[in-house]
């Protein structure tokens, strides 16, 4: 088939070239971009913008090198990712490229990158929960199965070890790894404890590197989600990491910034919301078929921050990772009362318990910095702190069970209070103190 | 709207997200739908903006928002106008339904893809199903619009079948006898004063912008029992009152919802999920099916219907499902029934407006939203009230999401300026799992006379007040500068909040409180609050006797959680007041 073919870009700007005229692309369609007097494939882009007068698209490669001469060919499809199940164990780039120097993939299919929206008709209530090990997780925000929930951690917390411990015991048919602005050590860390863990052989890694050009960055998620759903459809269950969903907040931000937008919070788009959403969203247990659960890391320097901020409010809670622990504070995990209600029958109450004493043990401390906590009951407190954060909020080191995990919990209540301190009902006490 | 009954067309000449412009030649009507054809689909419009065409004296300029996504949309593709306004259709059929931000029914579309893809449209009701009409105006009657003309049996509701309200006076022609009809088959034939013959059917639509009126306004006076207890106890609302009910992310405003939506006692509950996700609305037309309506014993979707425009679905539709929720809300206040709608969140449907003004090109006002967001979102609560003249009322609780929990953001701003009621959610109270987290200290209401008496409410509220001082002080110069009795009453506002105001959403009798149940309560609270409570003897050390106190408070906390979790024939209810009354009288010996 001959494509149409024109050179008539007007404008070349950082991730963005404009056309004069129109011509007759349709909008998030793709064209090839090629050198003017060799015919060489320079990159592909997507009409993001069209006016009779222009059109605006993004360049999948940037724009360096490019000139008012380069060509561009008409390819009149939607962009698509490829699918197949030769992916398992590869590495790709954010359009889908393969990106390990292994040999090309013969694909099975093409499918949309549209992400269009799950009819929430055929979702599942989640119902199911997923063990980590990790007993902050476990006990006190347990994850469930097409869960949506980001790690919330400073750039310099271990949150990708984190992830990749989650991802480490996960029960999951299929892992994809998206990574947009990665570090090479971290993008190499990843690689590492996949394969230590025997996981990469159902693993695709989309990697984007610090670097690279943007508009890839841009489009990983939505390339690394619909090869996702595509598992789902077929019945798989798929756990999807993503991080850093901050950076790739920070190149919507950009990209928006070089169309002109108008900013709504400290420069990033007004539809930042609906963007994360539209992503985070995939997540879903469909009837009849499989499901996608996304464990996602935003990094931040505060909550009010606009990408965490939405971020939360899109997300089926969040994991908060500070000075390398979990804290209970400000984790949550929406979905948990959906599966510990039918655990073991100290599982909520004594979820609630602790977290109660925890935030009293925190009016507390704050009180000892004042001198204030002198009486016996705070100094019960203060010990309990230090006891929940040193045995409880601890991430890492070995898997524990939930059973040894509850049995933990009534272990630390008894080495600091009295029965009745703790809140719990006259039954629990009579079950589990002794 | 356009007399000519030609078609009006336009093309399109300008692509951007879901904001799209078009060429016409003909006329366009502000506020108007369209259709576009992109890729053999038609996608749905409105009309926003009219401008002349700079390069074309005989042409105009339309501006239009997208419903659905636009992917493969080109220059020059066609636009079609129809005359008609966004509208929803209004009938039997309503309730059990759970629609998309348009009013698509979401089970139908499922049929067809387990994806949303644009274009897709199914009729927002049910065609085949056949009601029981039973007529109730005869030939030659006058009616007007918003007259009923029959009735049709919806679940326990009787469904009044109305003259639509854009409908003056007219003269009932035919109708049909009492028979079994579907909501396409025409049941009277009226005509108005022009003579012109109007088709009446069980279903008409009805512009979602306008809104359907009052017959006789009134400021809203019984109380809604909700089963939330801080609600009913400090901040209650009535039938046909608003409700702002910000909070961060995390605080409990989702869990708050589920609640209402499960307990709060009203006809019917509108939920309107807007731009929030979309596991949260399966949820409650999946689970809360299998509950039990609590004035019934129905199930409890059978007083529910859902829009459901989560935050995946095309942003422009947010707008539309908000004001489309409100329209079917007062077409069941007209008819008589109290309506409740839960629109979550109100921030979503900001936000939607403040994408579309910015691509529009307005000038931004605070944080980028629309200068004019203040008076649309007054506009928007003013539509619930109650209605004395058909005996119905909407109320309006809507959740608001201020960006970084800041309740100084101009939509929580905007919001508190709107409505009757604000429940504010508190960070620290859900960090410490508190919940609800409607901080006791930091809501309003509009309304005076309650489940309990003004008088014991300030009561209620002055205690809670003063132990949160006395608990400030102890944070900042220890327990030991505290004398007793203020440490005494500090316990009281402690137990007050932690068996009263706190309450598990998740068990199945602590989850929802009664009037009943609230008075008891009422009554245990107050004799704790009067009662000078002795404790120990003159010799114990002030540390002594404060250790005392807080074990004995401990031990009547644990027993009345268990009361709140346990207590259900009337004989272990009223325990309670006695339990406080022995506990106040023995002091120490308590319990």
């Amino acid at each position: 088939m001959i494509r149409k073919e024109i050179n008539k870009i007007s404008e070349v700007g950082k991730a963005l070239i404009s056309v004069e005229g129109n011509p007759g692309v349709a909008l998030n369609h793709v064209v090839e971009l090629l050198e003017a007097n060799t015919n060489q494939s320079l990159s592909f882009a997507k009409a993001i913008n069209i006016t009779e007068g222009s059109t605006v698209f993004q360049v999948f490669n940037g724009t360096q090198g490019l000139s008012t001469k380069t060509k561009i060919r008409m390819h009149e499809v939607p962009l698509s990712a490829g699918f197949s199940y030769n992916m398992l164990g590869r590495s790709f780039n954010g359009v889908g490229d393969v990106a390990d120097g292994g040999p090309d993939i013969i694909f099975e299919k093409q499918v949309s990158t549209r992400l269009d929206t799950l009819n929430p008709t055929v979702r599942l209530v989640p119902k199911q929960p997923m063990w980590t090990g990790i007993p902050m997780i476990d006990v006190f925000n347990t994850l469930v199965k097409s869960q949506k929930i980001p790690i919330f951690a400073g750039p310099t917390e271990p949150y990708n070890r984190l992830l990749s411990q989650i991802a480490q015991g996960a029960q999951a048919d299929v892992i994809i790894f998206a990574g947009i602005g990665l570090k090479f050590d971290e993008y190499h860390y990843f690689k590492e404890q996949l394969s230590q863990s025997g996981n990469i052989d159902k693993t695709i890694m989309f990697s984007h590197l610090a670097g690279d050009s943007q508009i890839k960055g841009l489009m990983l998620p939505d390339v690394a989600l619909s090869v996702a759903r595509e598992f789902a459809d077929q019945g798989k269950d798929v756990l999807v990491l993503l991080t850093d969903m901050t950076n790739w907040s920070n190149i919507l931000r950009n990209v928006a910034n070089y169309q002109d937008q108008i900013p709504s919070l400290q420069g990033y788009p007004g539809s930042l919301y609906s963007e994360l959403a539209k992503r985070y969203e995939v997540a879903a247990d469909i009837e009849g078929a499989g499901s996608i659960t996304i464990i996602g890391a935003t990094t931040l320097e505060s909550l009010e921050d606009p990408v965490p901020d939405n971020t939360g409010y899109i997300t089926e809670g969040q994991f908060f990772l500070e000075n390398g622990k979990l804290k209970l504070a400000r984790s949550l995990s929406r979905l948990k009362q959906q599966v510990n209600g039918d655990t073991r029958s100290d599982h909520r109450p004594i979820m609630t318990a602790m977290a109660s004493l925890l935030a009293d043990a925190e009016k507390a401390y704050e009180a000892a910095e004042v001198g204030a906590a002198n009486d016996p009951f705070s100094q019960k407190l203060l010990r309990y702190r230090e006891d929940f954060i040193a045995n409880m909020e601890e991430p890492f080191g070995d898997s524990v069970g939930l059973e040894a995990a509850l049995d933990r919990c009534w272990d630390i209540l008894k080495r600091h209070f009295e029965p009745t301190e703790t809140g719990l009902s006259k039954k629990l006490i009579d079950q589990y103190w002794n | 709207m356009n007399e000519r009954n030609k078609k009006r067309t336009g093309t399109l000449i300008s692509i951007q997200d879901s904001l799209v412009k078009a060429r016409f030649y003909d006329d366009v009507i502000m506020g108007e739908t369209a259709g576009i054809s992109v890729d053999g689909k038609l996608l749905q419009a409105e009309v926003l903006q009219i401008d002349p065409d700079p390069k074309n004296a005989d042409a105009g300029i339309v501006e239009m928002q997208v419903f659905e996504d636009l992917t493969g949309a080109q220059i020059g593709d066609e636009v079609e106008f129809t005359g008609k306004p966004l509208s929803v259709l209004l009938g039997p059929g309503l309730l059990t339904s759970i629609w998309d931000g348009l009013q698509n029914p979401l089970y139908k579309l499922g049929e067809k893809d387990a994806y949303l893809v644009p274009g897709m449209k199914a009729p927002a009701l049910d065609e085949e199903k056949t009601w029981e009409f039973t007529p109730g105006v005869q030939v030659g009657d006058e009616v007007s619009g918003g007259d009923a003309i029959g009735s049709v049996p919806e679940g326990r509701l009787d469904h009044k079948i109305l003259v639509p309200f854009n409908l003056g006076k007219c003269k009932v022609e035919t109708i049909i006898q009492k028979s079994s009809v579907n909501i396409t088959e025409v049941v009277a034939v009226v005509s108005d004063i022009q003579n012109v013959k109007h088709e009446l059917k069980l279903a008409f639509r009805q512009a979602v912008k306008n809104p359907i009126p009052f017959k006789e306004r009134v400021i809203p006076s019984k109380t809604i029992s909700t089963g939330v207890r801080v609600i009913d106890f400090l901040a209650p609302v009535g039938y046909g009152g608003t409700v702002g009910n910000p909070g961060p992310f995390g605080a409990g405003k989702t869990v708050l919802q589920h609640s209402l939506c499960k307990y709060a006692l009203a006809d019917i509950i509108i939920m309107a999920a807007c731009g929030e996700r979309a596991g949260e609305a399966v949820e409650v037309f999946k689970d809360f099916a299998e509950l039990d309506d609590p004035s019934t014993g129905d199930s409890l979707m059978n007083r529910m219907c859902i829009f459901g425009n989560t935050s995946s679905m095309p942003v422009a539709a947010r707008e539309a499902s908000v004001f489309i929720a409100l329209t079917v809300g007062e077409y069941y206040r007209y008819q008589g029934y109290n309506v409740i709608l839960l629109a979550d969140s109100t921030s979503r449907w900001a936000q939607a407006l403040r994408e579309r003004s910015g691509r529009q090109g307005d000038i931004p006002g605070p944080e980028a939203f629309p200068m004019d967001i203040p008076d649309q979102i007054k506009g928007m609560y003013q539509r619930a009230g109650a209605d004395e003249g058909t005996g119905g009322s909407l109320t309006f609780i809507g959740t608001v999401s201020p960006a970084g929990g800041n309740f100084q953001e101009p939509v929580t701003q905007a919001t508190m300026d709107a409505t009757g009621g604000f429940w504010g959610l508190s960070q620290d109270r859900a960090d410490a799992k508190k919940y609800p987290a409607i901080d006791p200290l930091a809501y309003t209401s509009s309304v005076y006379d309650s489940f309990i008496s003004w008088t014991d409410r300030n009561k209620m509220l002055q205690t809670l007040h003063e132990a949160n001082g006395i608990d400030q002080t102890i944070s900042t110069i220890g327990l030991k500068k505290v004398p007793v009795e203020k440490y005494v009453l500090y316990q009281k506002g402690q137990t007050i909040d932690f068996c009263v105001m706190q309450q598990d959403a998740f068990h199945k009798l602590d989850a929802c409180t009664r009037p009943e149940r609230l008075k008891v309560i009422n009554e245990a609270v107050q004799k704790l609050i009067d009662s000078p409570i002795e404790f120990g003897n003159s010799e114990m050390e002030d540390e002594e006797l404060k250790e005392l106190v807080k074990t004995r408070f401990d031990e009547l906390r644990q027993w009345w959680k268990d009361w709140n979790s346990s207590a259900q024939s009337e004989e272990e209810i009223t325990d309670l007041p006695n339990k406080i009354e022995q506990f106040t009288l023995q002091g120490e010996y308590a319990l």
